[in-house]
């Protein structure tokens, strides 16, 4: 009995004063994108940081990308959502409109404004990103994509890829058609394939090369310019396997082929980063220098509208004390810090001024290429309701290419679909 | 031993206090064991469906921070003249038919080989039902590199039939890719239902097939006369389990239409009403959906048992 008496009250006053640290700290939680070389670096950032801020600690949480917008989405809808994310462009959007995350706080992380933010980065890097005069999120990543050839694989088509790489989508066809390899109706080797299910990102600048668009400027009507769209709509189905039977959804991503040098296909859709990629899958292929960069094309007499570029943003939680978000911007200051490190450990691109102006940078292959599109790039479709457009987008695609549907019922279909969700916002 | 008419009611008064205690003592028990399931079925199960049923009545945004907005019943006006729902019913009506069915039947029949060996009955069991182990996005997975144009399923077809380069078009053709996925859900399920069946079928007791062997009853007759009508409440069972497994199924869909298979063909109403509520945020539409999905299972459960009239066997 005695016993107890003595130690009830130490445990007490031990509980109180723990409650008293911990209530001290500052606990942040950061959820994002599973990647092994990215961990390893934001894990001896967070190391830093909370070195030189003992009051702070960030628990760091990865998640699968294609799980992690359904993840978010219902810590938020529950009003349990982390302190600190980064989910891609468009899917950010409807947290912006939403009130759910916090415009950057400039001044925290040591900008005199946000015009003095936007200095620090390259043009328009934070379009998509801006609202009402304020900026909701810093670039983790910004991307966008050119043409990635297998010069071997040119090579054995009689071709000189330095000389009779497609400028066009026209070119695109005549050149893929030389390339592919076919057993009966089965593809054996690509010249080329879309990036599908992005048809934000890879298909829309199609449509916007003939002068086409998915909302009108007002943003209240749906599909601009039917012509381009349907002849952008009939591009597709000559493409698939029931016009010239060059590529289609169901083959594998030709991304994730490409790498293995396999005269699988000879050209694919992909970003900077992809180097790194080909250097950790295949070094061999990566030295070997049969692998080059160009431009994405454009249609024959189309404006010269590039892919679109997206990116992944840092965001804070609105709802997270003052406090809390003031630390995440600090934290989130501190590690984008590191542009050339994220962009040599992880291969991503963050479009620090600093970085795109040096001479690492630019000695980098083809950094060039993709920075000539990206100046010229428009960032992808920024909607409240993006993702149900494009998978709507997705479905007139893949209506063309995989059925008999004409593109011409495939556009009505399309229109009355995004115009239906336009009137519902 | 009682000596007045007071003392006899008297002991039986306190008799009943007795029994009445025990009983008591007993349905607490009782309710002691049953209260954790119930706990939980109230919190994960019953919860959600009460609150659906309130969504359903609701327009919200789940992003937005606005309190949902009382509509009352235009989620369910707005579905019933949506193409895109009715899109949903028939391709769940498709897949539900198509797959039911031959797994109802190819079960039972493979039961019956099960039973019918004498040795390696064990075997067959664990080879038939090893799909189910597998989770049903692996499964989706390996059946997207064989429907894949140069996977197995291709070159089987064009082996078989001698037409070498047909692409068969398993997730590109509508018709194609709705077998596709009746097959991926067909190979996971058919070994779960057989061994419902071999439990059913080992439930009868020997001595009848003894009987009729006696009675001159070959082994076709003995199938029809005898397992068949004693496994009745086994077979209402699995057509249930069966039916309400396929009319709830998700990922096989979810994952062929993100690898770049045409939705239309099968936006089973699962799979719309995740998009409804994950992809466009609209919970109170996609709580409508999930509604009807549960009036639907609801109403064809019922139709069953009232097929079936009668789940009980004697064995006299």
């Amino acid at each position: 009995m005695k016993r107890i008496k003595i130690v009830i009250p130490v445990l007490l006053v031990f509980l109180l004063c723990f409650n008293v640290f911990a209530e001290n700290k500052i606990v942040l939680n950061y959820w994002t994108q599973t990647d092994d070389n990215r961990t390893a670096l934001e894990n001896r950032y967070i190391q830093e940081f909370e070195k030189a801020n003992p009051n702070v600690e960030i628990k760091r949480v990865t998640n699968e990308s294609s799980k992690m917008a359904d993840l978010l989405l219902t810590a938020f809808s529950a009003n349990n959502g982390p302190d600190l994310f980064n989910l891609t462009i468009d899917q950010e959007y409807a947290y912006m409109v939403n009130g759910r995350v916090a415009p950057v706080d400039y001044r925290a992380i040591g900008y005199k404004s946000y015009n003095d933010l936007k200095a620090d980065y390259l043009k328009n890097t934070f379009n998509a990103l801006s609202m009402k005069g304020k900026i909701y999120g810093l670039p983790l990543e910004l991307t966008n994509w050119c043409i990635y050839i297998n010069k071997k694989v040119f090579r054995s088509a009689g071709l000189d890829p330095e000389k009779d790489y497609p400028k066009t989508w026209e070119d695109m066809v005549n050149v893929s058609e030389k390339l592919v390899l076919r057993d009966g109706n089965i593809i054996k080797r690509r010249g080329f394939d879309f990036r599908y299910p992005d048809y934000l990102t890879f298909f829309v600048p199609m449509v916007q090369q003939l002068g086409g668009d998915v909302l009108d400027s007002t943003g209240k009507k749906a599909i601009v310019n039917d012509k381009a769209w349907i002849k952008v709509l009939n591009f597709m189905k000559a493409w698939g396997p029931n016009g010239k039977n060059l590529g289609s959804p169901t083959y594998l991503n030709a991304r994730k082929t490409f790498d293995k040098d396999n005269n699988d296909v000879a050209m694919c859709t992909s970003g900077l980063y992809q180097e790194q990629r080909i250097r950790d899958d295949n070094p061999a292929f990566f030295n070997s220098k049969e692998w080059m960069v160009i431009p994405y094309p454009v249609f024959k007499g189309g404006k010269h509208i590039p892919c679109a570029y997206y990116g992944h943003f840092l965001m804070v939680n609105a709802q997270s004390s003052k406090e809390k978000q003031t630390m995440a911007w600090k934290f989130t200051k501190y590690m984008l810090d590191h542009p050339m490190e994220y962009l040599e450990k992880v291969a991503i691109l963050q479009p620090r001024a600093s970085l795109i102006n040096s001479e690492a940078f630019k000695d980098m292959p083809y950094t060039k290429v993709f920075m000539d599109d990206l100046v010229k790039a428009q960032p992808i479709l920024a909607n409240k309701n993006s993702a149900r457009i494009q998978m709507y987008i997705k479905e007139a695609v893949e209506s063309v290419m995989l059925t008999d549907t004409s593109a011409e019922t495939t556009l009505k279909t399309l229109k009355s679909k995004i115009q239906e969700v336009l009137d519902e916002e | 031993m009682p000596t007045t008419s007071h003392d006899t009611a008297m002991i039986l008064k306190g008799k009943k206090r007795e029994r009445f205690s025990m009983e008591k003592q007993k349905a607490c028990w009782g309710w002691m064991f049953v209260f954790p399931a119930l706990l939980f079925f109230s919190v994960f199960s019953f919860y959600p469906m009460i609150n659906a049923l309130y969504m359903s009545f609701m327009q919200k945004d789940l992003l937005s921070l606005n309190p949902p907005e009382f509509i009352g019943l235009r989620n369910y006006i707005y579905l019933i003249h949506s193409s895109d729902f009715w899109n949903s019913i028939k391709d769940t009506t498709i897949f539900t038919l198509g797959t039911f069915l031959p797994l109802l039947v190819f079960s039972l029949i493979l039961a019956a080989f099960i039973m019918s060996r004498q040795k390696f009955q064990k075997f067959f069991q664990m080879a038939f039902y090893s799909p189910a182990v597998l989770s049903s996005v692996v499964a989706a997975v390996i059946w997207l590199l064989i429907f894949n144009p140069r996977g197995l399923a291709n070159q089987g077809l064009n082996l078989l039939f001698q037409t070498p380069g047909i692409d068969h078009k398993w997730l590109a053709n509508d018709k194609m890719l709705q077998l596709s996925t009746i097959i991926v859900y067909f190979w996971k399920y058919i070994g779960y239902f057989t061994i419902v069946f071999v439990a059913g079928m080992g439930a009868i007791p020997l001595s009848l097939y003894e009987a009729a062997r006696i009675d001159g009853a070959s082994s076709w007759k003995a199938f029809w006369r005898i397992t068949l009508p004693l496994i009745k409440p086994t077979t209402v069972l699995v057509s249930i389990m069966a039916m309400l497994q396929c009319l709830k199924t998700f990922s096989t869909q979810y994952l062929f239409t993100t690898s770049g298979a045409p939705t239309s063909p099968i936006n089973v109403i699962t799979l719309n009403i995740y998009n409804t509520a994950i992809r466009d945020h609209r919970i109170g539409r996609a709580s409508a959906m999930s509604i009807i999905l549960f009036a639907i299972m609801l109403f064809l459960t019922w139709v069953q048992f009232k097929a079936s009239k009668s789940d009980k066997v004697s064995y006299t």
